[in-house]
Order: structure tokens, then C-alpha cells, then sequence
């Protein structure tokens, strides 16, 4: 069977089905968007079993020719990084829908449909084995999100999807010419493209050609993640959007640019990786302090989870552009990480926010704790976890991105470390300003911010989840090291390569001190 | 003497005169005779097109050739022709000119098909006056509107300055080659020392001006809006697509056959008209509040996305160009489609805020613009994606990547404006007036869905047709 295949293909077809059916029975069409997030669930846990995790190669491939004299192909694979990326994607996105379910949007259908249409997207890009179904799959994803935002967005809603749409498009279509000239420019023999992701590593690029063409492609990913710098969508994006679109943004959207870096940017240009890594990494420390400022200083619950965000999000870029292989795996396991904590933090804000009919802004609420204290409990672990206390899911990835993250480059990874204070300040401050202090009202109005039923059915999942990782990070990490290693392994010395190579050439050089350095 | 290969042009030609006679018979008749006529002949001629898919022939001493590249461009020509058909069926303005609008277009179509197959300068130019002549009647034909006739004698003198100036460069062609065969002329300037004549350089420039005027290229692109705005809407449609398409190719003809060797010459300002059209043209319709000039526009810059399989002088540049005229048919028709669905409903259906909400009522119709809008953008993976993506392949492996980040670039502003048709076409907002008017016919319905599809299905089994757009393209740059 071709399990990755289904797993692109059914949420889309459950995409199209929302549009096709007909309009008047919602409850159906609830039902079976429901069916359809849970098949896809199901076909990425076939896919984990039937996967070799210590194996660091795409597995499990389908490869279907499209437009053979382009070059252009139909090819999905997993490994045990990208198997992780689906695994959280299928669960946030069944969660979204139930959260979508337990809302009931403004025409319901049209909505799930285009979730499913962003979950068909990511699928695609994290599955894929091709630059040209890799950018397909990347330009599917922003249609749902764009339109999302569009039509369920607030009153700014217009400007937020424009915003989004021109940030992510300047990007996606510099990659896009970038993809083009790699192509073409790697093409050997008599083939006049060649775009498939796992022989493009092997390249030899000039260092210009590696530098730009690794340029072209971090643009995209940054902007997507975003990177400090590059966020200048983010806060009308995330501010006017329906909260579940927003959640979804940040805990799987933003993880999609990180993937492109490990998968596509590194392996396939390691020299231009080196090149431009520094720079980055300094974005990603300001973004960090900047982040958690601002998220200290946010008035709205919904914002403040956003910047802290991208206050998280710079640690798992620093970590990744380390090149550290401790690094590199930690930040895989951080990515779930996130987007777990971050998925279940704006559940929060929205379970918070139904207190004062959706009013989001922190002084609003105040001493909740009292009439609804099954929140304020696993709010509390929310919080906890978002801090990255020690005991927490978050502890395990962040420790161990800094410690690999000092061995590289040890004075940002002390700047970031100031990083973890502030969280504590930004969570424990929202935490303590809505759940404890004074009740001035009568319970009943606090009352409204308790656990309801349909909050349990993704609030649980998500708990759980945490306290998972939290106790055994390492059913991530060992699947990730093969395919860290092959990530990095240009980057890397190499012993082996050392032994062929004549001092002094350059083949010489960049067996001693790697690619990347 | 071999004329089996001017078959589909008779056939066409001559339903073109048969509908115009038909035009004058009794009342109920003289209604539905012409159409019908002529999407029979329309029909007949590609069934016997299909027959010259095979090896290359030739006609009337070497004046008219049959190859793969002519056979391809008949079907664009004959589909497109078609399209229009149905999108004027029952069209109620024009009624009692179902005669001459018909013929006409029939006429048209046979011009082009004159041009895909020209292996002489003279019946290349012939072709472009036969089409010429009859689209200035067609622009025309509403003699009661005011901006029917303006755009009809608009068009009339541009295009007459197009064509002198086309003609001219022709001429000095000759002077400088002293053949009027394409073919000869290929071979006579290969010998080389004619390459730095003032005359054959003044002949290509001129040649270019022509040819950029009939494909509406910056900076010869100003009567596009005005004369897209005041045509019959199947008309404007048609001269979108099957007009562009003649003009591409006379210009593969001339520049990447007879010119080839003149290469290192035209490369440049090819590839700077190419720049300055998609830039002008994609800024331009941004600031357009009718459906038909921002189309008009639009088309400016999808001539620009084009030029560059020109610029690049290489087999996989005319593939690539070959492949996106196709597709730049079928999202275009299913856009004008929904034009004319539109203004049958309401006076004022050309605006773009008269689609305000349409997807919500007419869902079908609000998929097809948004398909439609989305592909004229190059969203993956409809069909303008991969246009734009062989395009801009063929441009960086041609050492133009210069080219294809203009492209690009190009591909961000356009999004401007097409998005916010779909934006608009989804909005919460009620129609203007919430008037519905009556249904458009089936035909103009069943135009839009089938363009609809063709933008998904010309990408997903893209691989056929790229391949047979190689096939034609090896008839003029041979692999």
C-alpha cells in the first residue's frame, strides 16, 4: 500500500467533499471530516510502525512520474524526523476539528474544509521527496491559511490575510526560481532537471551558488517560521484570526519552515548554510529576548502566546542553524514540543477569554481560580510546561538545545538563556494576574471559564501528550538521530573522507572542518 | 499539385462563408443556422487536423506547411473559436447579425491557422490581415453602443499601424535575403554575412514592433484595455486568447525559426520587452476596477510570462510556451465565462464589486473564478503553475535567470489583483442590489466549468501535453 501517499490524499479528499456535498446536513459533514482527520491519524500510525527508525533514509517511497520530460514527479517518502512532523500534525488538526465542532464557525462546512485542505498541505510538505511537490504542497497550505483568515478573520481581517499572503509569497517564489535553478543547475548526464531531494544532497555547489541558493530557500522557511526580522505578518495574522486557525499556525504551520531547514536548506546546501548560519542565529537570540519582551508586556492573553512563540521558535532555530547534532535532535523533539504547549495554551486563551464573551485582553480577568479551579489546574500545567520547568515535556528539548548550542557557539547560547528567565516572568505573570488575586463578581461569572466537557476532548489528548514526552523524550530522539546525522553529515568533519582526500585541495579542507564551518 | 494540407483552413474558411449566406435566411432560422454551421465546420476541420499530426507536408510550393507545430496551433485556434461560439450563444444584442458575427469569427480562425502554417513571409502576413480585418467588424459589430464602435476603430488604427509597420520589416526582409520562404530565409542568413546589415537589423526591429503590437507587449499595448473593454465579451475572450496565440505564432515563426540565426541580435530586446510587459502590465491591473480591463491587463503581462519562451531561442522555451498558451486559454476562458454570465444577469456585470458574494449563490461559478484567478497567478499546482514553472526552467537554463526572477517578481504583484477578485467573489457582502436576473444558456455555463476542469487537468496529466508541445516545438527548433 501506498500508506504516505494516503496520508496526502485523504484529508484532500475530505477537503473536496466538504465543498462538493451538499450544504443542509452539517452534523454529517462534522462527522466525516471528523472520520477523515482520524483516518489520516491511523495511516500515519501504520506508517510508524512499518518504518525502520534507526535508518536515517526516506523510506517507505512512492514515486510516480507527473510531467517526465520536466522532471517533475510524484515522490513521498518518511523518515523518522518527518514521521514525527505528521504525527503532530494529524493529532492537532483532529483536535482543531473537534474544537471546530464544540464553536460551531460561522458555515461550519466551508471551514472544516479548509482545514482539512491546510492538513492535505502540510502532509504534502513534510512527506515530500521532491522540490517541485515539496513547493506545491508549500503554496497548498497558504491557500487555506490566507483563506482562513479572510473570511473568519475580525474586522482587520482583509488587511491580516493580505499581509500573510504578500510575506509568505515573497518568499515561496524566490524558492521557487531557487528551485528552478537547482534543478537545472544539478541536472547531470542526460537528464535535463534533476529535483529529488535525496540526490540534490550529493551535489557539488560553488560556495556562491550554495550561498544564494541557501539564501533563496531560508527566506522562505524563515518567513514561515517567522524569524525575528521576518515576522512583520505575524502579529495581524495571528492577532485577527479565529483562535483554532491561529493555534494551528503556530504549533504546526511555523514547525513546517523549520522542517524545510532541516530537510531541504542544510543537506542540500551545507556551505551556504555555514555561510549565513551566524546571521541567523543572531536573528533568532534578538528574536528571543524581543519575543519574550513583548509577550511581557502584551495586554491580550492571545498575543502573548503568540510572541512567546516566537520567542520559543528562536531557540529551535538557533539550535538547528548550531549544527550540532545534540542540538539538531533536541530541536526535532522541541518542535513537538511546542507544538503541543502552544496548541493547548491557546485552548486556554480560548476557554479563558468565553469568561468576558470573548474578550481577551489579561486585565479583564481576574481571581478565576475560585470559580473554575479544574482550569486553573491545567492551566497550570500549561504554564509549567511553557516555561520548560524541569519535569516538563519543554525542560528535555530546551536543556539540551542550549548545552549542544554552547558547544558551537557559546556566547549566544548564554544571551538565550535569558531567554528561559523571562518566560517564567511572561507565563507565571498571566497565570497569576487571571487565576489568583482578587474575585470581585459573584462565582458564576468566573464559573464560565470552567472545563466543559468538549474542552476535555482536546484538552486531554494534549495533557497527556506532554506528560508522555515528558517522561520518555527519548521515543523521539533515538528515531531522530540517523536522520539529524544525515541532515548535518555534510556539515560535519568527516574521518572517513579525511583518509581519501590530499592535503591541501579543497576536498581535503572540507573533510577536516566540514562544510558548514 | 498538394493542397491536402490546406484541408482544415478550407474547411473553416469556406463554413465562415456558407454562415455568412446563412445569415439571410427566414427569421427562425438565420438565428441558430450560422452557429451551427460553423461548430460543425469548427469540428470537421479538427477531426481532419488531427489526420496531419504525423509528418511534416507542405502545400502550394512550400507557401503553406503542415508540421506538428501548425497542427497544434489549429487546435488552440479551432478550441478557442469554438469557446467564443458558445459564449455568444443566444447572446440577445447581436441577434439579427448571427451571419456576419459568425462568418467572421470563422474568418478569423481561418487567418490564424493561415499564420501556424505560413512558410512564406507573404502568407504569414496574409493570415494576420485576414484575422485583423475581420476582429475590427467583430470589435464593431454593436453599432448601437458607443464603446463598441470606438473599440472597433481603435483597434482598426493601431492594428493598421501594427501591420504597416510589420509589413515594412517584412519587406526589408526580403531586401536583405531575396526570399520571402521562411525556410530560405533561415538558410540565407546561417551564410552569415549579411548578420551586421542595417537592413536585416532594421527588419527585425521592425518585425518586433509588429508582432508586439498584435500581442499587445509593452510599450505597443495601449489600445488593449480600451479595445478589450468595448468588444462583445465572447469577442474580447477571443481576442485574449486565439488572437494572442497567432501573434505568438508568427513570432515563434519568424524569431525562433527564419531569425534564428540573427539570435545574439533580438535575444536582448526580446527579454527587456519581455520585462517591461509583465512588470507594466501586472502593475497596471492593479489599480483596474472592471473585470474586462483587468483581464485586458493581465493579458498585457501573460504576454510578457510568454516572451520569455522566445527569449530563451531554445527548444525547451517554445515546449514551455506552447504548454502555457494552452493553459492561458483555459483560465482565461473561464474567467470571461463568468463575465458574461455575469452581464447577461445584471447592467453592470463587468465590475468587479458586481461579484461581490457570487460565490455564495453560485458556488460552481465562484470554484471556477476562484480556479480560473488562482491559475492566472501560478498557484500550485493548477495548469498556470506549470506554464509558468517550464517557462521560467527553460528561462534559467537558457542563462536568462535574470528573466525568470522578473517572472517571479512579476507573479508577486499579480497576485494583487487576482486574489482580490476571489476575495471579493467570497465575500460576506450581498450583491449591490441583489437582482439575479435570469440564467446564462447551458453553453456559456458548461464554457466555464469546462475551463474550470482544463486548468486542474491540463496540470494533473500535464505530461502528454507537454509532450506533444515538445513534438510541435521540434518542428521549429529541431532537438
Amino acid at each position: 500500500m501506498p500508506w504516505v501517499t494516503l496520508i496526502v490524499l485523504v484529508p484532500l479528499i475530505g477537503s473536496v467533499l466538504m465543498f462538493v456535498t451538499p450544504r443542509r446536513d452539517s452534523a454529517a459533514a462534522e462527522g466525516a471530516a471528523t472520520g477523515f482527520a482520524i483516518a489520516t491519524l491511523g495511516l500515519v500510525v501504520v506508517a510508524f510502525t512499518r518504518l525502520d527508525r534507526d535508518n536515517g533514509a526516506l523510506q517507505l517511497i512512492d514515486h510516480r512520474s507527473w510531467v517526465r520530460s520536466a522532471g517533475l514527479a510524484w515522490d513521498v517518502g518518511v523518515d523518522g524526523m518527518s514521521i514525527w512532523m505528521m504525527g503532530l500534525t494529524a493529532v492537532l488538526f483532529l483536535l482543531a476539528i473537534f474544537a471546530v465542532i464544540a464553536t460551531r464557525p460561522d458555515r461550519t462546512r466551508s471551514f472544516l474544509g479548509l482545514i482539512l485542505l491546510a492538513e492535505a498541505g502540510l502532509m504534502g510538505v513534510f512527506a515530500a521527496g521532491d522540490l517541485v511537490l515539496f513547493y506545491i504542497s508549500w503554496e497548498a497550505m497558504l491557500v487555506p491559511f490566507a483563506l482562513l483568515i479572510w473570511m473568519w478573520g475580525d474586522a482587520r481581517r482583509r488587511i491580516a490575510g493580505l499581509t500573510f499572503v504578500i510575506y509568505t509569497m515573497v518568499g515561496s517564489l524566490l524558492m521557487l526560481v531557487a528551485i528552478v535553478a537547482t534543478g537545472v543547475l544539478s541536472a547531470t548526464g542526460d537528464e535535463t532537471f534533476n529535483f529529488s531531494i535525496r540526490e540534490l544532497a550529493h551535489t557539488q555547489w560553488s560556495a556562491t551558488q550554495s550561498t544564494w541558493l541557501f539564501a533563496a530557500f531560508a527566506l522562505a522557511f524563515l518567513i514561515k517560521i517567522p524569524l525575528f526580522a521576518l515576522h512583520g505578518w505575524m502579529p495581524l495574522a495571528y492577532g485577527s484570526s479565529p483562535l483554532i486557525v491561529t493555534a494551528l499556525m503556530s504549533a504546526v504551520m511555523s514547525k513546517a519552515g523549520v522542517y524545510g531547514l532541516l530537510r531541504i536548506a542544510i543537506p542540500i546546501f551545507p556551505e551556504g548554510a555555514g555561510n549565513l548560519a551566524l546571521p541567523i542565529s543572531i536573528l533568532a537570540v534578538i528574536g528571543i529576548i524581543y519575543g519574550s519582551l513583548i509577550a511581557w508586556q502584551s495586554t491580550s492573553m492571545r498575543m502573548l502566546v503568540a510572541y512567546s512563540s516566537l520567542a520559543h521558535l528562536g531557540f529551535i532555530v538557533l539550535a538547528v542553524m548550531s549544527f550540532n547534532q545534540m542540538a539538531g535532535q533536541s530541536a526535532v523533539l522541541q518542535m513537538v514540543n511546542h507544538g503541543v504547549v502552544t496548541a493547548a495554551a491557546f485552548a486556554m486563551v480560548g476557554i479563558l477569554g468565553r469568561v468576558r464573551d470573548g474578550d481577551e485582553r489579561i486585565d479583564r480577568l481576574s481571581g478565576l481560580a475560585k470559580g473554575a479551579p479544574w482550569a486553573a489546574g491545567i492551566f497550570l500545567v500549561i504554564t509549567m510546561a511553557s516555561l520548560a520547568l524541569p519535569g516538563s515535556n519543554a525542560f528535555v528539548g530546551e536543556f539540551f538545545m542550549l548545552a549542544g548550542t554552547f558547544q558551537e557557539r557559546p556566547v549566544l547560547a548564554v544571551i538565550a538563556c535569558f531567554g528561559i528567565v523571562y518566560a517564567s516572568v511572561y507565563a507565571l505573570r498571566l497565570y497569576q494576574r487571571t487565576m489568583n488575586g482578587p474575585s470581585d463578581e459573584d462565582a458564576t461569572v468566573a464559573r464560565r471559564a470552567e472545563l466543559r466537557s468538549t474542552d476535555v476532548l482536546y484538552l486531554a489528548p494534549l495533557i497527556a501528550a506532554m506528560l508522555v514526552i515528558a517522561l520518555w523524550p527519548a521515543g523521539i530522539t533515538d528515531s531522530t538521530k540517523a536522520p539529524v546525522e544525515q541532515a548535518y553529515s555534510s556539515c560535519r568533519p568527516s574521518t572517513s573522507l579525511v583518509a581519501d582526500a590530499q592535503p591541501g585541495t579543497r576536498e581535503y579542507e572540507i573533510a577536516t572542518k566540514g562544510l558548514c564551518r | 499539385m498538394n493542397v491536402a494540407p490546406l484541408t482544415p483552413f478550407l474547411i473553416v474558411s469556406g463554413t465562415g462563408v456558407l454562415a455568412l449566406l446563412a445569415g439571410l435566411l427566414p427569421a427562425p432560422h438565420r438565428r441558430i443556422a450560422p452557429t451551427l454551421l460553423s461548430v460543425l465546420g469548427l469540428v470537421a476541420a479538427g477531426i481532419v487536423a488531427g489526420f496531419f499530426w504525423g509528418d511534416p507536408d507542405a502545400a502550394l510550393s512550400e507557401n503553406f506547411t503542415s508540421n506538428r507545430f501548425s497542427v497544434l496551433l489549429t487546435f488552440i485556434f479551432l478550441v478557442a473559436t469554438l469557446g467564443a461560439l458558445a459564449l455568444s450563444w443566444r447572446e440577445p444584442a447581436a441577434a439579427d447579425k448571427r451571419g456576419e458575427y459568425a462568418g467572421l469569427l470563422m474568418l478569423a480562425a481561418a487567418g490564424m491557422i493561415l499564420v501556424a502554417g505560413a512558410g512564406t513571409t507573404i502568407v504569414l502576413f496574409l493570415g494576420i490581415e485576414l484575422l485583423s480585418v475581420s476582429l475590427y467588424v467583430l470589435c464593431a459589430i454593436e453599432t448601437w453602443r458607443m464603446r463598441s464602435l470606438e473599440a472597433g476603430l481603435k483597434y482598426l488604427i493601431v492594428g493598421a499601424v501594427g501591420s504597416a509597420v510589420l509589413v515594412y520589416g517584412l519587406s526589408f526582409l526580403y531586401g536583405a535575403t531575396g526570399t520571402v520562404s521562411l525556410a530560405g530565409t533561415r538558410t540565407s542568413l546561417a551564410s552569415g554575412d549579411m548578420l551586421t546589415d542595417p537592413l536585416t537589423l532594421a527588419a527585425i526591429a521592425m518585425i518586433m514592433t509588429g508582432l508586439a503590437f498584435k500581442a499587445s507587449a509593452v510599450p505597443f499595448h495601449m489600445w488593449t484595455p480600451d479595445v478589450y473593454d468595448g468588444a462583445p465579451t465572447p469577442i474580447t475572450a477571443f481576442m485574449a486568447t486565439a488572437t494572442k496565440a497567432a501573434a505568438f505564432a508568427g513570432f515563434v515563426l519568424l524569431f525562433s525559426g527564419a531569425l534564428v540565426a540573427t539570435f545574439d541580435h533580438w535575444k536582448l530586446a526580446v527579454a527587456i520587452i519581455a520585462t517591461v510587459t509583465m512588470i507594466i502590465g501586472n502593475v497596471a491591473a492593479l489599480r483596474q476596477t472592471g473585470m474586462k480591463r483587468m483581464l485586458a491587463y493581465s493579458g498585457v503581462a501573460q504576454a510578457g510570462y510568454l516572451l520569455i519562451g522566445v527569449a530563451t531561442g531554445t527548444h525547451a522555451g517554445i515546449e514551455a510556451l506552447l504548454y502555457y498558451l494552452i493553459a492561458y486559454i483555459a483560465m482565461t476562458f473561464a474567467a470571461f465565462a463568468l463575465v458574461v454570465q455575469r452581464e447577461r444577469e445584471i447592467p453592470n456585470g463587468d465590475d468587479i464589486a458586481s461579484f461581490a458574494g457570487y460565490g455564495r449563490r453560485r458556488p460552481v461559478a465562484g470554484i471556477v473564478m476562484t480556479l480560473s484567478m488562482l491559475s492566472l497567478a501560478g498557484f500550485p499546482p493548477l495548469a498556470g503553475f506549470v506554464g509558468k514553472f517550464l517557462l521560467f526552467s527553460a528561462a534559467v537554463d537558457a542563462d536568462l535567470t535574470w528573466l525568470a526572477v522578473v517572472g517571479a517578481v512579476g507573479s508577486m504583484i499579480s497576485l494583487g489583483y487576482y486574489l482580490r477578485v476571489v476575495g471579493v467573489t467570497w465575500a460576506t457582502e450581498p450583491a449591490t442590489d441583489g437582482s439575479e436576473g435570469r440564467r446564462s444558456p447551458l453553453a456559456v455555463q458548461s464554457v466555464a466549468v469546462i475551463g474550470g476542469l482544463a486548468v486542474i487537468g491540463l496540470s494533473l496529466g500535464a505530461s502528454p501535453i507537454v509532450d506533444a508541445c515538445r513534438d510541435a516545438a521540434a518542428a521549429i527548433i529541431p532537438l
